[in-house]
C-alpha cells in the first residue's frame, strides 16, 4: 500500500501551516490574484507590490496572501510568498506547483492538484499587474429585474414553491427556506422567517449583502445565509414536493445542488 | 497521549473484555466444529456468547444472532442477502440519504444488479422524513434499511414508526444500530425490526467482530459460502476469541448503558454550550435534543475542517471533520449535503464524539483551545468578513 494519508504532511508543511509567512493583505496592491473556490474547499488571495531593482528590472518588493483551506493550501501559499519575495517578475512567473511542493519537501499525492494552487495565484497576480485587468468578475446588480425561466418552478407552486408571501408562516416552521432576493420585501421576509426556522438562505446576484443599509445590517447580524452572485436555475423534487434546487454560481460559472424544502420567489411570473 | 474525542471512529477495548478474551487466543483455541473435548469447549463458549449478545437486544432466541466480521459485513449480508432472497417478490429497496457509507455503496451495487433504490430525504436536522417514506413504498418494495441514528450528525431516526410502516406493508425492515448501540438500549421485542446490524468495537469490544440479528422466520441468502457455519448464513470458522470479547462487551454495556448515556449527555451539553457561546458564527449541526448523547457536530463559518484538525492535533486533541479535504474522495460529507448545507459550510465542520473514558477535563481542554484556533484560521481566511476581523483585533488590543 503506497497510499499516503491526505493529512500526512512533512515537518516543513506543518511549519508553514502553523506559522504562515507574509499572511495578510496589501492595501493598494499592484497586482492581485485569486484562485480556488470555497465550494471545493480552497480559496487563495495573493497580493503583490512591484518595484524596480538597480538593474531596472521589475521585482516583487512585497507579497502577502490570505487562504481558506486545508493544511497544504495554507502551507503552499505561505511557501510561495517566501520563494517569490525579491525575485524579478520574470523569475517569479516561472515558479511551478512542483517547485512549491519540492520546496516543502513534498505533498501528499492527493493534495498535489487540489490544494497546490499558490503558483497559479501568484501568476494571476502578476498577470493582473501586467495587463491591468481585474481578475475578479464584477457582476452588475441591476440585471436582477430581468427574470429568467426557472425550470420546474411552476410545477411545484403550492408544493413548496411560492411566488408571494406565504399566507401562513407557521407552516414553514423548521423548514429549509430559500428566498430569491427580489428587493427589500423579500429580505424583510427572510429576516422574519428566522423566527420560524434556523435555516433561511437568501440567493442574490449581488456581491455585497443586499438591501438598504438598515436591512443589510440586520442581515449581517442574523443567521440568514447569503449566497452571492448566484441565480436559481431549476427546482427539483419527487412525489410532488420540492426537494432540491440547482443553483448557478456565476462568479465560478458552475452549477450545484442544494437541498431545501421551500422556495420563495416573489417576482416569479413564469 | 492526546485528549481522544473521536470515539465514532474507533473505541479502545475495555480491559474487562480483554481479560475475558485472552485464554481463547492461546489456551482454548480449538475450532467449535471439532468433535473433541476442546472443540466442545469452544462450542460452549460460542453458545454462551450468542446468548449474551441476544440478551443485549432482548432477542427471544439466541439463534437469531449471526456473527460476522463487523458492521460492514452485517450490512452487506442484510441488504444483499435479503434482496437476492426476495427478488422474485420485488426489486425495490428504500434507504435514506444519510445512511452509513457501507449502506450507500451496497445500494449502488444492488442498483447495478438491477434493483431500484429510493433514498428518503431528511429534514434540516438530519431526521428522515416519515411522510416521504410512506409515499415511496410500492408493491415491489422488499426492504427498508434505515439506521437507528445518523453515525455522523447523531440525529435519532424514527425507527418505531418505520417498523410499523414496514410491518403494515409486509416489507422487511433492516436497521444499522451501530451508532446508537453504546447509548440507547434496543429491544427487538418492543420495536419489531427484522434485521439489526451490531458492532463489537462500538461497545468497547474487539474490532473485526459484529453480528446480524435475524428475526425468527426472516429468510436471507448467504453472501459468504463455505462450511455452513452460523446456520449456513455465514460460513467460515468462528472467530471465538473475538466473539467472546464481543459478548463480554455486550454484557457490560447492558448494565451500564443508561448511566453512561446520562453521563455523556451531561458532558456533551457542557461542551456544546462552551463552544457555541464564545465563538461567533458557530453552529451545532443536527438536532439539539433528538441526537445521540455522545455526539457534538459543530460548524464554523469561513474556515476549513482539515485545518481545524491539524491545529487541534498540535494542541494534543484528537477529533474528526466532515470536510472533503480529509476524505479519500475529496467530497464533503453526504449527510451534511443532504441536510441542506452548502459545500463550503460542510467543509467547516468539526465532529466531536465522546465515550466511556472521556472525562470532564477533556471537554474543558477543547473549550479552552478551540476559540483561539478558530480565530487564528479566520484571520488567515479571505472569507472572514472585515467586521469580524476587526472584532477579533479589538479584543487583542
Amino acid at each position: 500500500m503506497n497510499k499516503v494519508k491526505s493529512t500526512q504532511y512533512t515537518e516543513k508543511v506543518l511549519d508553514h501551516f502553523r506559522n504562515p509567512r507574509n499572511m495578510g493583505e496589501i492595501e493598494n496592491a499592484d497586482g492581485f490574484g485569486r484562485v480556488g473556490n470555497p465550494v471545493c474547499g480552497d480559496l487563495m488571495f495573493m497580493y503583490i507590490k512591484v518595484a524596480k531593482n538597480n538593474k531596472d528590472e521589475e521585482f516583487i518588493e512585497d507579497i502577502k496572501f490570505k487562504t481558506f483551506g486545508c493544511g497544504s493550501a495554507v502551507a503552499t501559499s505561505s511557501m510561495i510568498t517566501e520563494m517569490a519575495k525579491g525575485l524579478s517578475l520574470e523569475e517569479a512567473y516561472k515558479i511551478t506547483r512542483q517547485d512549491v511542493a519540492d520546496e516543502l519537501e513534498g505533498l501528499p499525492p492527493i493534495k498535489m492538484h487540489c490544494s497546490n494552487l499558490a503558483a497559479d495565484a501568484l501568476r494571476a497576480a502578476i498577470d493582473n499587474y501586467r495587463t491591468g485587468a481585474d481578475p475578479e468578475v464584477e457582476v452588475a446588480t441591476s440585471c436582477q429585474l430581468e427574470i429568467q425561466v426557472i425550470l420546474g418552478f411552476e410545477e411545484f407552486l403550492g408544493k413548496g414553491a411560492y411566488n408571494e408571501i406565504p399566507e401562513n408562516l407557521e407552516e414553514l416552521r423548521d423548514k429549509r427556506i430559500l428566498i430569491v432576493d427580489t428587493g427589500d420585501q423579500s429580505l424583510e421576509l427572510a429576516l422574519k422567517l428566522t423566527e420560524y426556522t434556523g435555516r433561511v438562505i437568501v440567493l442574490t446576484s449581488s456581491k455585497q449583502v443586499p438591501g438598504r443599509e438598515e436591512i443589510a445590517k440586520k442581515l449581517k447580524k442574523s443567521d440568514v445565509k447569503i449566497l452571492h452572485q448566484s441565480e436559481l436555475n431549476e427546482v427539483k423534487g419527487e412525489l410532488d414536493e420540492v426537494e432540491k434546487v440547482v443553483i448557478h454560481d456565476y462568479d465560478e460559472d458552475e452549477n450545484y445542488d442544494l437541498f431545501v424544502d421551500v422556495i420563495i420567489h416573489m417576482a416569479y411570473k413564469g | 497521549m492526546s485528549v481522544y474525542l473521536d470515539y465514532q471512529a474507533a473505541k479502545p477495548v475495555d480491559v474487562r473484555v480483554v481479560s475475558e478474551m485472552t485464554i481463547y487466543l492461546n489456551q482454548k483455541f480449538a475450532n467449535p466444529s471439532s468433535l473433541h473435548c476442546e472443540g466442545d469447549e469452544a462450542t460452549d463458549a460460542l453458545s454462551i456468547s450468542r446468548q449474551k449478545v441476544a440478551d443485549f437486544i432482548n432477542a427471544p432466541n439466541p439463534d437469531s444472532i449471526i456473527f460476522t466480521s463487523g458492521a460492514t459485513e452485517s450490512n452487506n449480508l442484510a441488504l444483499i442477502g435479503s434482496a437476492m432472497r426476495n427478488k422474485k417478490k420485488g426489486n425495490h429497496i428504500i434507504i435514506s440519504e444519510i445512511e452509513h457509507i457501507s449502506i450507500l455503496n451496497i445500494a449502488k451495487y444492488l442498483e447495478r444488479q438491477g434493483f431500484k433504490v429510493s433514498r428518503v430525504p431528511v429534514d434540516q436536522y438530519g431526521i428522515m422524513r416519515l411522510d416521504k417514506l410512506a409515499r415511496l413504498i410500492t408493491d415491489k418494495t422488499i426492504l427498508i434499511s434505515i439506521s437507528t441514528a445518523s453515525n455522523e450528525v447523531g440525529s435519532l431516526q424514527p425507527i418505531d414508526e418505520i417498523s410499523e410502516i414496514a410491518a403494515k406493508n409486509n416489507i422487511l425492515f433492516h436497521s444499522d444500530a451501530v451508532a446508537s448501540e453504546s447509548v440507547i438500549p434496543l429491544d427487538v421485542q418492543q420495536i419489531p425490526i427484522d434485521l439489526v446490524t451490531l458492532s463489537s468495537n462500538e461497545i468497547y469490544g474487539p474490532r473485526g467482530v459484529g453480528a446480524l440479528y435475524l428475526k425468527k422466520g426472516v429468510r436471507i441468502n448467504p453472501i459468504i459460502i463455505g462450511g455452513g457455519q452460523e446456520r449456513g448464513i455465514r460460513s467460515g470458522s468462528e472467530n471465538v476469541p473475538g466473539i467472546v470479547g464481543f459478548a463480554k462487551a455486550a454484557e457490560i454495556m447492558k448494565t451500564e448503558i443508561n448511566d453512561e448515556a446520562e453521563r455523556l449527555k451531561t458532558l456533551r451539553d457542557k461542551l456544546v454550550k462552551g463552544i457555541l457561546e464564545p465563538i461567533p458564527k458557530s453552529y451545532l449541526n443536527g438536532h439539539h435534543e433528538h441526537r445521540l448523547p455522545y455526539n457534538a457536530h459543530f460548524r464554523f463559518d469561513y474556515i476549513e475542517g482539515e485545518s481545524l484538525i491539524l491545529d487541534l492535533k498540535d494542541e494534543k486533541v484528537a477529533a474528526a471533520t466532515g470536510s472533503a479535504c480529509s476524505s479519500r474522495t475529496l467530497e464533503p460529507s453526504h449527510t451534511l449535503i443532504a441536510m441542506g448545507l452548502l459545500h463550503e459550510e460542510a467543509h467547516g465542520s468539526l465532529v466531536i464524539t465522546l465515550g466511556r473514558f472521556t472525562q470532564e477535563k477533556d471537554i474543558d481542554k477543547l473549550i479552552e483551545v478551540l476559540p483561539n484556533i478558530v480565530k487564528r484560521l479566520r484571520l488567515l481566511s479571505p472569507l472572514t468578513p472585515p467586521d469580524l476581523i476587526k472584532k477579533y483585533n479589538e479584543v487583542n488590543e
